[in-house]
């Protein structure tokens, strides 16, 4: 096995290690060993991750991995069973290793240890300390093992577990009710999702068995430049019409729709927020979450034309409800976990108009920044006794102030500012968003899609505007609770990772080099694929719609593509003076996002909730600022349209089993029991007549047998001799006559 | 009158009588035994009988089946008192008597 694969495997082992051994005798270890233990482990799998990526970078020019090069593909059988007949009787697990997977190696392992050791101060004093550390061990395995996995199979199965982990840790305060609410709303709501997925595996099961994911991406990797009532012809000559590619691309979107909580699957990312700080900074806002969008990148070439649109469609709805749903939150953790909603909106929106590398690129930017923004916010919740509630913060730069620093920090970086890390992967996604526009219209299709740029770009201005509001209330103005505010102050644990992570999201981001990593993940792709397709040039990643005709008249050559320079984001190589216009109109109408938005929230903030408060009394925005509290009532629609119909329902069914079932059942136990008393009286007086008389003439029987039995010898050898005389006498007189 | 076999027949008969008598009538258990041992020689009598009169063999190859036979009766005869006695010797240690009447413990009693 390449070395780099042996890494990543022991890198994805190391917290199953931490998740043992905290399983066994982490309670034993106790505060703070257990979790210096549980930083240890992770941190190691940190190091050889990094280790990995240096020699994923470095890859010798012989080799047939390596940046650039091609991923490591491996599979093993692990189930022995003949299930399908396109593969070899065994059910089949793999790993897949490009320089994306390595690239999300090192944030994941990177953001674990750093939350690691967050959380050594920020679960001090908890009772069940070892247990928390022994949780984020599993998460971390299972996360690790998701993004290494090579077959769908694998995925479900640490798809699964991340949700596991994810309703543990929310649910770690159980002693809550709200929070365990919370972790079973967040399990249902997956649930939903998981559905989706298992449903669109089977259907992709059904067609090509377990195939890994560049089997998967070369049967089906011109999915995308098929129009409705056309199908793909597989190897075993069996078509995959377009109906089931699109029902199946549906499916599995529907799973990354619960997972990454876009709507209408996102109401449990809120709630989730129960959870301890660091469980928001890990699992849902760097890792977890960003899981779906993961997957569905990972599908990309699979993904028809009409399930792109919707992605794109819910997408661009979940980016906009997230971010003015955040605009009115006082909770300052509920305004981050709507911002991550939004931001994870974004992404879909990226997938969905054919920017492969703007979601990705965002996924690792957003991973940084937002676990630096819940970091923060969990350093403020930590230092006030847990106080969430902006309306009691206020003023908190003097008594925090790296917390401040970092937060405020993060609050540029998701803004957009030039420079740092958001501001790049955001401006892309939205160049995209623009590029896509500017195609449809050049295809004559309607300028409704310019909504898909339009309303992103609209709501960085927002973006911006509800991240500084938090800032502002938070750590500017005046202290609005005396008490809380001259207790609150900093340690050393926890805001040592919060500089860290703000290194990693000032680092300009063309330096660290992610981008360059993602893109060039898709060029390995294409080259594997071509590989295995015999040389055919491979367009599955780098398909745009609606762009991208549907014959393969206009397709790529293979000189096309082995001229393709490799840091070039693949979604538009075909269109590339469109990109050129396309910049020009982001920069034009978003670049000054992040200073518009920040400008204003200042205005309006800076001296608390004055102003808010007199925009109040207008009646109109009151109205408006109630449907954005309640989130645009989607709970309580759920409530009403679900809960409240299930319950009525289940009601009418109790009422049924209570008359009807129940009456059936005793009239049939009453007509029974009747049965049984005329049956009792037949089995006393017939039955047991016949026995009793059958048992009473044995007996009497067996008394007149008896009375010769007297067990005096002499009376037996009398009779014997008697007998004996009488037979040799009965025999003479028959002799004689 | 020379003796024949019907005189040997005849007191193998009344020793056979005589033993049966002694068992039916005898309470003792010794007497029994005695009866017993009557009615295994009458048998012997009988045995030895036949075989000198009836298939005595040639000078020289004598026929001695009744006779050999005689004499495994006897040793039988010997085995069986040693086992009778050691039974008897059980009964008396525990019924402190060895009058046969007592023994009919196999019988349902009442």
């Amino acid at each position: 096995m390449p070395t780099p694969a042996l890494l990543l495997l022991i890198a994805t082992l190391l917290p199953l290690a931490s998740f043992l051994l905290l399983t066994f005798v982490g309670k034993r270890m106790g505060e703070p060993l257990a979790g210096y233990v549980g930083t240890f482990l992770s941190g190691g799998s940190m190091v050889l991750s990094l280790a990995a990526l240096a020699m994923w970078l470095n890859a010798s020019p012989g080799a047939d991995y390596g940046a650039g090069i091609g991923p490591i593909v491996q599979t093993f059988a692990w189930l022995p069973a003949g299930l399908s007949a396109t593969t070899s009787g065994s059910l089949e697990v793999g790993i897949y290793i490009d320089s994306l997977t390595i690239a999300l190696f090192s944030t994941i392992t990177l953001v674990a240890t750093l939350v690691h050791f967050f959380s050594v101060g920020y679960m001090a004093d908890d009772e069940r300390f070892a247990r928390f550390f022994t949780y984020l061990g599993l998460f971390c395995f299972c996360m690790l093992a998701l993004i290494i996995a090579g077959t769908l199979v694998q995925m479900f199965v640490f798809w699964e577990l991340v949700g596991l982990c994810s309703y543990l840790l929310i649910g770690f305060w159980y002693e809550r009710k709200s929070a365990s609410n919370a972790a079973i709303k967040a399990f249902i709501m997956n649930r939903i999702g998981d559905a989706g997925f298992l449903i669109g595996f089977g259907i992709l099961f059904y067609h090509l068995g377990n195939a890994t994911l560049p089997q998967i991406w070369v049967s089906l990797g011109r999915a995308g430049m098929l129009t409705s009532g056309e199908g793909l012809v597989l190897a075993g000559g069996t078509t995959f019409s377009y109906a089931s590619l699109t029902a199946m691309g549906l499916c599995l979107f529907l799973g990354a729709v619960g997972k990454s909580a876009q709507v209408p699957l996102h109401t449990w990312l809120a709630d989730a927020m129960e959870g301890p700080s660091p469980v928001s900074a890990l699992i849902h806002s760097a890792t977890m979450v960003a899981a779906g969008v993961y997957f569905v990148a990972r599908l990309f070439p699979v993904l028809t034309i009409d399930v792109k649109f919707v992605i794109a469609i819910v997408g661009v709805t979940t980016l906009t409800i997230g971010a003015l749903v955040a605009v009115v939150q006082t909770d300052i953790k509920r305004v981050l976990a709507y911002s991550t909603m939004s931001q994870l909106g974004y992404m879909m929106l990226a997938i969905g108009v054919g920017s492969w590398v703007g979601a990705l690129f965002h996924l690792v930017t957003h991973a940084f920044f937002k676990s630096m923004l819940f970091l923060s916010a969990g350093s403020v919740i930590h230092a006030t006794h847990h106080e969430q509630d902006m309306r009691r913060l206020g003023g908190l730069y003097k008594r925090l102030p790296i917390t401040a620093l970092t937060f405020g920090v993060g609050v540029l970086a998701i803004a957009g500012t030039p420079l740092l890390g958001g501001y790049y992967s955001k401006s892309m996604i939205l160049t995209h968003a623009a590029a896509f526009g500017l195609t449809a219209e050049a295809a004559g299709r309607s300028s409704g899609y310019w909504l898909l740029f339009i309303l992103p770009a609209v709501m960085a201005y927002v973006t911006a505007f509800y991240m500084a509001r938090c800032w502002m209330l938070t750590f500017a103005g005046r202290p609005r609770d005396q008490k809380i505010h001259e207790e609150a102050e900093e340690s050393w644990v926890m805001y040592t990772p919060l500089l860290a992570l703000m290194v990693m999201t000032v680092m300009p981001s063309r330096y660290i080099g992610v981008e360059d990593l993602v893109t060039r993940s898709v060029k390995e792709a294409q080259r594997h694929c071509e590989s295995i397709a015999g040389g055919q040039p491979y367009r599955g990643f780098t398909t745009m719609w609606p762009v991208t005709p549907p014959t393969e008249a206009k397709s790529l050559t293979a000189g096309d593509v082995n001229s393709m320079p490799d840091i070039e984001p693949p979604a538009v190589t075909a269109t590339v003076g469109v990109i050129e216009q396309a910049t020009r109109i982001e920069h034009r109408w978003a670049f000054w996002a992040f200073a518009i938005g920040i400008l204003l929230a200042a205005a309006m903030y800076l001296r608390g909730f004055a102003i808010a408060d007199g925009l109040m009394r207008i009646a109109p925005l009151r109205w408006f600022h109630t449907v954005l509290l309640r989130a645009f009532f989607i709970d309580e629609l759920y409530n009403a349209l679900f809960a409240r119909t299930t319950r009525a329902a289940s009601t009418i069914i109790g009422l049924f089993d209570q008359y009807v079932v129940d009456g059936v059942v005793n009239a049939v136990a009453f007509v029974t029991k009747q049965l049984a008393t005329l049956a009792g009286i037949t089995d006393r007086y017939v039955v047991d007549g016949v026995v009793t008389t059958t048992a009473a003439f044995a007996q009497d029987i067996g008394a007149a047998v008896r009375t010769p039995q007297t067990g005096r010898i002499r009376v037996y050898v009398t009779a014997l001799v008697l007998v004996s005389v009488l037979a040799v006498a009965v025999t003479v007189f028959v002799m004689m006559f | 009158m020379t003796i024949g076999l019907t005189h040997f027949l005849v007191l193998a008969a009344f020793l056979f009588v005589c033993g049966l008598m002694t068992i039916l009538l005898k309470r003792n258990a010794i007497g029994i035994l005695m009866g017993v041992e009557l009615v295994l020689n009458a048998a012997n009598v009988n045995l030895v009988a036949f075989n000198y009169y009836q298939h005595p063999g040639s000078a020289a190859h004598p026929l001695l089946t009744g006779q050999i036979f005689a004499i495994f009766i006897i040793v039988l005869a010997a085995a069986e008192a040693a086992v009778a006695l050691a039974i008897f010797l059980s009964f008396y240690n525990s019924f402190s008597t060895i009058d046969v009447e007592r023994a009919n413990e196999m019988r349902e009693q009442g």
